[in-house]
């Protein structure tokens, strides 16, 4: 009778089926991360490394535009040798449309990639467990499969945001400022970035949405986030470094181990690998690869528990 | 005679109706033949409004109220998002109000003094979920500053008001709804304040337990202590007090007894059902009456009248009946309810729903 | 199922509360609300086993000094094997007598060599992983659950609608954390240092005040975090992983905008009492005397502290959503 009432047209078109919801899903999680201040806060500072990388290639196309015999150019308040400022910009920072740049804006923007999805994780996935809405989900007719999936595809999003997309702009602006043959000769770079974001998405989505759904609050998810990115990384490099112990000690590593496996995407040279005394890429595949299947088998038993709703 | 309080600013023009009178003779509570509690005009406030306003951004969520409790029972009832708890939050010194004050026996709302005499019970199923009941309103009570010994026998007299003597050991996390909502009117009483904040109380509370609930918060009215209870249960409302405060888009839309308010809305005429097996001739001696403004033949042997000034109506209808011979067999009033009432003050229709 | 009849009451008790038994009691009631969550004190000890263990088998092996480096980096002799050859390469000839230059300069290295361990463990456990992750992420962990853990879970209502005074509860709840921050800090630092042989325990004698010091004003900002904002850890974990990363590594006076700063200058001095070298050129660091430093960390707790309370005493909190 309510129905009547509202005067609606029944529904006549089809339902689409389950895996459609993982888009929804992924759009709902996607809006609860973005509508919060605190993530464009953190988003502007991640923001940063790409300014800078942006900005530099701008400075070293406009740099190398000038005649070659100006001695000196303005760089906003300082004045400076022109040759010398094209140096320490391609040899020192990088910055010459070579994969070892590319390379080096993803490995910088590790810091504050872990960061935001240690945010999301509690906002995407903890809430759910912490608030009750899970059993809003899987009364829908699908899967616990659709809704991790939908909640991967939402940290996907986040993680590209940070890394691939605006690797690709510093692609496109490189060879916007340099020569259209860029694009067509160094095609595989382009290829590069997106294995290199792809390596990421799969690697950190799996992560964070087992770490999450294993520890629901927002403390203790973001300690254990913590230690599996950035203690482990004092860690390698106090074993490694200080104390000059075998390379395999950086494996715990993780984010080094992206960075080990996207130097294969990009094509650059174990030589340019820094910091030296790695291990091999082989090595640091297996690693990823063990760590996503445990947590792949971990979300798998986790989702067969029934949820108790309290 | 009521009296109309000139006091919100509110644009619509719309002013609140209040009752800030004594009851009239003879006029009792519905419950237990008790004087209704809420009207002693003569005590001062315990809790004070005074042109308060509070936003949350740019939404208003209390518009200029201006509102004082005496000792006694007062309901608190309005739709959802009328502003009811947050009116309570003001009183009880959680929101900062923008405009205006709170005051509680004097003391501002916010400061420690006026808190010693509220008891909070609120509507948030949020506990120390580790503890037990008991350990809880111990804890409560510690927080308030008594001994150890002191807290345990206060938290000994509270559970047995409240019902949950011979369940206290247990943890929060297994409790039913009913019984965590006891532990919560339990640590609100655990010291003895005059003043009790009730957000919502007999949610979950089952048939049984609502009616020892009542017969409780009775009792505390009687020890002089002043009650504001916010809830939708208004058919237990009625039963418990007839003083209320209705709330609606952030303003007290009316204060007094049910029937009072009720007096006031002269746009809602009474509806009045009445059986009787000369229905013709007594609808057209009704129709002759000043006060009737119409009528409507229902199914049977029964009608319909809609009359202003009740309590004149009823006394010319008496008289009517008298001089005509008509038997009464049924006599209603269908709209004379807390339901109808706010039903009216809201807008919506007051018998929708009813059975 | 019993039904307990409700009893009416009598008349009423005397108040015989006293308002300093109730902020005692919520001292200790929050100090035991901290370990509740059971995770955050799991991950915090199995932090502090980790690095323990990986330190205990360092020590166990002997590895702290720079004996076992390699010149070039990775496949050249040790540094052992260098000084080995050097002396030597100065008994050659049969029947000369070494001479006094070459001698000092092995006694030199031989000395370095000997004190390296102090510095090996310096640099990479006391500077890069305790200072630069272990102690911010130890007193984030329990200082910003102190506020922020009861606005989490709901219970806030609980504490505000108390007759204690909001800087009062905001004190309670600084005092409770601090004998998980500082325990953790001092303790685990303490047992970090234990197991690191020799140089783990001078660094211990020498460091101690500096982490002291360094943990009470990063639990006093985190503890102001977490009644300034709704997810304070994630503000918390910003500052420690790149405020303080950044701003610490930044050359000239930025960096003195950073609470590690100080600690570290705090550090370097009990350092250069001993008469051992700063790891850091001091003309690139900039550090500032310790009587500075101790000055400037203790009145940043003080100002977090009561910046805290007057933040406290205003902010309406509401349902978490």
């Amino acid at each position: 009778m309510a129905t009547n009432l509202l005067h609606y047209r029944g529904w006549t078109g089809q339902f689409r089926g389950p895996h459609f919801a993982m888009l929804s899903i992924a759009r709902i999680a996607l809006s609860q991360v973005l509508r919060r201040k605190l993530f464009w806060v953190l988003y502007a500072f991640g923001l940063l490394y790409f300014f800078m990388f942006f900005f530099s290639q701008y400075l070293l196309a406009w740099t190398e535009s000038l005649p070659e015999n100006e001695q000196s150019v303005n760089i906003g308040f300082f004045r400076t040798n022109p040759a010398d400022f094209v140096r320490i910009l391609r040899t020192t920072l990088r910055i010459d449309g070579s994969g070892e740049m590319y390379r080096n804006f993803f490995r910088f923007q590790g810091s504050m990639v872990v960061i935001i999805l240690a945010m999301a994780g509690a906002v995407l996935v903890g809430n759910d467990f912490q608030f009750g809405s899970i059993p809003f989900y899987l009364a829908k007719p699908l899967s616990p499969w659709h809704y991790l999936f939908g909640k991967c595809l939402a940290v996907a999003v986040i993680v590209n945001l940070m890394t691939t997309v605006p690797a690709l702009v510093l692609f496109i602006q490189y060879g916007m400022l340099t020569s259209w043959d860029y694009f067509v000769n160094d095609f595989k770079l382009c290829l590069g970035i997106l294995g290199y974001g792809l390596e990421l998405t799969v690697c950190l989505s799996l992560m964070l949405v087992a770490t999450a759904g294993w520890l629901r609050r927002t403390v203790p998810m973001i300690m254990a986030w913590t230690t599996v990115f950035i203690f482990f990384r004092f860690l390698a490099g106090a074993l490694v470094n200080g104390l000059q112990m075998s390379p395999h000690w950086r494996l715990m590593d993780l984010w080094n181990d992206t960075y080990l496996v996207g130097n294969e995407w990009l094509g650059v040279g174990a030589d340019r690998i820094w910091p030296p005394r790695q291990p091999a890429v082989w090595e640091a595949e297996i690693v990823l690869g063990a760590v996503c299947l445990i947590c792949l088998i971990y979300l798998t038993l986790r989702i067969r528990a029934v949820e108790i709703v309290r | 005679m009521p009296d109309l309080l000139d006091s919100a600013n509110s644009s619509s023009g719309n002013r609140p109706l209040v009752v800030d009178a004594e009851p009239a003779p003879g006029q009792r509570s519905q419950a237990h033949g008790q004087p209704s509690v809420g009207l002693q005009a003569q005590s001062p406030p315990l809790l004070h409004f005074q042109h308060v306003s509070k936003w949350y951004g740019p939404v208003i969520g209390v518009n200029q109220v201006t509102l004082e409790l005496r000792p006694g029972i007062t309901g608190l009832v309005g739709a959802n998002g009328a502003g009811k708890s947050t009116l309570l939050k003001l009183a009880t010194g959680q929101l900062h109000p923008d405009i205006g004050t709170v005051r509680v026996l004097g003391q501002d709302a916010w400061s420690p003094a006026a808190k010693l005499h509220v008891g909070y019970c609120p509507d948030n199923d949020r506990f120390y979920e580790e503890m037990s009941g008991r350990k809880f309103i111990e804890t409560m009570a510690c927080l308030f500053g008594f001994s150890r010994a002191e807290a345990r026998r206060r938290a000994g007299k509270c559970l047995e008001m409240v019902g949950m003597a011979g369940r206290a050991e247990r943890r929060l996390r297994g409790y039913s709804k009913g019984m965590r909502q006891r532990i919560k009117l339990a640590q609100a009483l655990v010291h003895d304040p005059k003043l009790l904040i009730l957000d919502e109380p007999l949610a979950g509370i089952d048939p049984i337990g609502r009616q020892e609930f009542l017969i409780l918060f009775q009792k505390l009215a009687a020890e002089d202590k002043c009650l504001v209870i916010s809830s939708h249960e208004l058919e237990q409302l009625e039963k418990l007090t007839d003083h209320v405060a209705v709330m609606a888009r952030g303003r007290i839309a009316a204060v007094g007894t049910v029937s009072q308010i009720r007096d006031l809305l002269d746009d809602h005429p009474l509806s009045i059902l009445i059986g009787s097996d000369r229905r013709s001739d007594l609808a057209r001696a009704l129709l002759s009456q000043p006060d009737v403004v119409g009528l409507d033949l229902t199914d049977g042997d029964s009608l319909i009248v809609r009359a202003r000034n009740p309590r004149r109506f009823f006394q010319d209808f008496s008289h009517l009946v008298l001089e005509e011979n008509i038997e009464v067999r049924h006599l209603e009033t269908l709209d004379d309810s807390a339901h109808a009432v706010l039903g009216y003050l809201l807008g919506g229709n007051p018998n929708h729903g009813k059975k | 199922m019993q039904i307990d009849k409700p009893v009416t009451s009598s008349s009423p008790l005397p108040l015989a509360r006293s308002p300093f038994r109730a902020w005692l009691y919520l001292v200790g009631l929050s100090c035991q609300r901290q370990a509740r969550s059971r995770q955050m004190v799991w991950i915090a000890l199995i932090l502090l086993g980790l690095a323990t263990a990986f330190i205990a088998v360092n020590t166990a092996a002997g590895r702290w000094g720079m004996d076992h480096w390699r010149s070039p980096q990775g496949y050249g002799l040790t540094y052992r094997s260098w000084w080995l050859a050097e002396w030597w390469s100065t008994r050659r000839i049969p029947g000369q007598m070494p001479s006094a230059g070459p001698d000092a300069i092995l006694a030199a290295w031989q000395a370095a060599l000997d004190r390296s361990g102090f510095f090996v463990f310096s640099d990479w456990i006391v500077f890069r992983t305790f200072l630069s992750f272990l102690l911010p992420i130890w007193s984030l962990s329990f200082a910003t659950e102190a506020i922020g853990g009861e606005q989490e879970s709901g219970n806030m209502v609980w504490l505000l609608s108390r007759p204690m005074s909001r800087p009062a509860i905001y004190l309670a709840k600084f005092v409770a954390l601090l004998p998980w921050g500082l325990g953790l800090n001092l303790g685990g630092f303490g047992l970090l240092c234990l197991v690191g042989g020799w140089p783990g325990q001078l660094a211990f004698r020498l460091y101690w005040p500096a982490v002291l010091a360094g943990s009470l004003a990063f639990c006093s900002l985190f503890h102001l975090m977490g009644a300034c904002f709704r997810r304070p850890a994630v503000v918390a974990i910003v500052y420690s992983f790149f405020l303080e990363s950044v701003l610490g590594n930044m050359p000239g006076y930025m960096k003195r905008i950073s609470i590690g700063f100080y600690t570290r200058c705090l550090m370097f001095e009990s350092i250069e009492e001993r008469g051992l070298s700063l790891p850091e050129k001091p003309s690139i660091f900039l550090p500032v005397d310790g009587t500075t430093a101790w000055l400037i960390l203790a009145g940043l707790t003080i100002l977090f502290l009561l910046v805290g309370m007057v933040v406290f005493s205003r902010v309406e909190y509401h349902e978490m959503n």
